[in-house]
């Protein structure tokens, strides 16, 4: 019995140990944030902001025709309001052609935030240089979550049993002596 | 004690071993190596789990269907014992399957549930395994019980080509076979974290049929054991 926990306890902590790389890998590469908890941390570097295209803020300028591989998006440089329940973050694009890129589409944005202009905040934009899908992680974490850990209890349980069940076998058999002598 | 006992508990822990070992890189491969799908996004990361579980639902009852055949024949109980584990298993990976579908179609179709050919024969299935694990409970003579519940698995054995072809017979919902003839649907980034993930499943449904089989084998041995003492006794 004591090789079964110990098992499992090493099964645990392996599990606890690829939770923490997967919760690091969703901080760094899946993570979004608000406009307005961009505006409130400003965070430095790149992030994810995550947000509504405001109606009638959309400018979209084709850039200069250069020499790129057949196949390719063409690039383009926009400008536009990303907006959540609290907050407008101006927003400039320079990357390739998105179709998701319109008015009044929850996009996610990748980019920095710049450092504040002469006019203090005020002057802050968004420099996004990618659109990303809109995260369901949630969806993913669920189905995972669901079938991963009654499969662990299950076979823990079943592990359990069978160990207790031998140990029990072994025991009945130790008594039969005493079968014989009642014979 | 059965040597085909003393084989599985000999064994078993390398089958567990491989099963984990696939499952973590395959998982690894799948929720952080792959790229996500140009229409569903990341959501798509389900697929390395459910289409395994799915299969495998598919192999627990191919392994039933089998087992009670071959149980009919020769009339070996411990071969009624592995039929026996396969159902509960079964019970299990299709559960597991049904519900990571389920959380999958909310963000893809937009409903939790649908009246699909696919969903309704696997549901059924589901059924089945679960009235074949009633029917055990309702029966005490254990030669009776498992010769009732194999002809059940036998003929309930009808439901398994009906899911497997559903979404070809019928217009479904469900995304037809990945995997037929006419070619393989998947890129080769999602195709490798996702045959990882299948063979992972796969061996480890394999432990966990070695590890049941040996549970319901003990519990007979140990009523066995107990009913000769208290036989003894009596006398």
């Amino acid at each position: 019995m004591r090789g079964l926990y110990l098992r499992w306890a090493g099964i645990i902590g392996i599990a606890l140990v690829i939770a923490w790389l997967a919760a690091q890998h969703y901080d760094r590469a899946v993570k979004t944030i608000t406009p307005g908890q961009l505006l409130q941390t400003r965070p430095v570097g790149t992030v994810r902001v995550i947000g509504l295209v405001q109606a009638g803020s959309l400018r979209v300028t084709p850039q200069e025709e250069t020499t790129t591989p057949p196949h390719t998006p063409a690039m383009i440089l926009a400008d536009f309001e990303l907006a959540d329940q609290q907050e407008r973050l101006p927003v400039h694009y320079d990357g390739p052609a998105d179709d998701n890129l319109r008015e009044l589409k929850t996009l996610v944005v990748v980019g920095h935030l710049t450092p504040d202009g002469p006019d203090g905040p005020a002057g802050r934009r968004f420099e996004a240089h990618e659109f990303d899908l809109l995260p369901n992680y949630g969806f993913i974490t669920a189905a995972y979550l669901l079938a991963l850990i009654p499969m662990g209890l299950f076979l823990f349980g079943m592990e359990r049993r069978v160990a207790l069940l031998y140990t029990v076998i072994k025991e009945t058999t130790t008594y039969q002596p005493e079968r014989d002598a009642v014979e | 004690m059965s040597r085909y006992i003393l084989w599985l508990r000999k064994y078993q822990g390398w089958f567990g071993l491989a099963g984990g070992l696939c499952m973590t890189i395959g998982l690894y491969l799948g929720l952080v190596k792959s790229p996500p799908d140009y229409y569903q996004g990341e959501v798509v990361r389900i697929m390395y789990l459910h289409v395994p579980l799915a299969q495998t639902s598919l192999f627990a009852y191919a392994t039933l269907f089998i087992s009670s055949i071959w149980y009919l024949w020769k009339r070996d109980p411990l071969i009624d014992n592995a039929a026996h584990a396969a159902a509960g298993l079964g019970v299990f990976f299709t559960s597991a399957a049904l519900v990571t579908g389920s959380i999958w179609a909310k963000p893809t179709w937009n409903t939790w549930w649908t009246w699909d050919p696919r969903l309704v024969s696997f549901t059924v299935l589901l059924l089945i395994l679960i009235g074949y694990l009633m029917l055990r409970m309702f029966i005490d003579e254990p030669e009776r019980q498992a010769r009732f519940a194999a002809i059940l698995a036998i003929v309930g054995g009808v439901d398994l080509p009906i899911v497997k072809f559903s979404v070809e017979w019928w217009r479904t919902l469900h995304q037809p076979l990945s995997v037929s003839p006419r070619g393989i649907s998947y890129s080769s980034d999602m195709l490798t974290p996702l045959l990882i993930m299948a063979i992972g499943v796969s061996l480890l449904f394999a432990y966990m049929l070695m590890v049941r089989t040996q549970l319901l084998y003990l519990r007979q041995l140990l009523e066995a054991k107990k009913g000769r003492l208290l036989s003894r006794v009596q006398l």
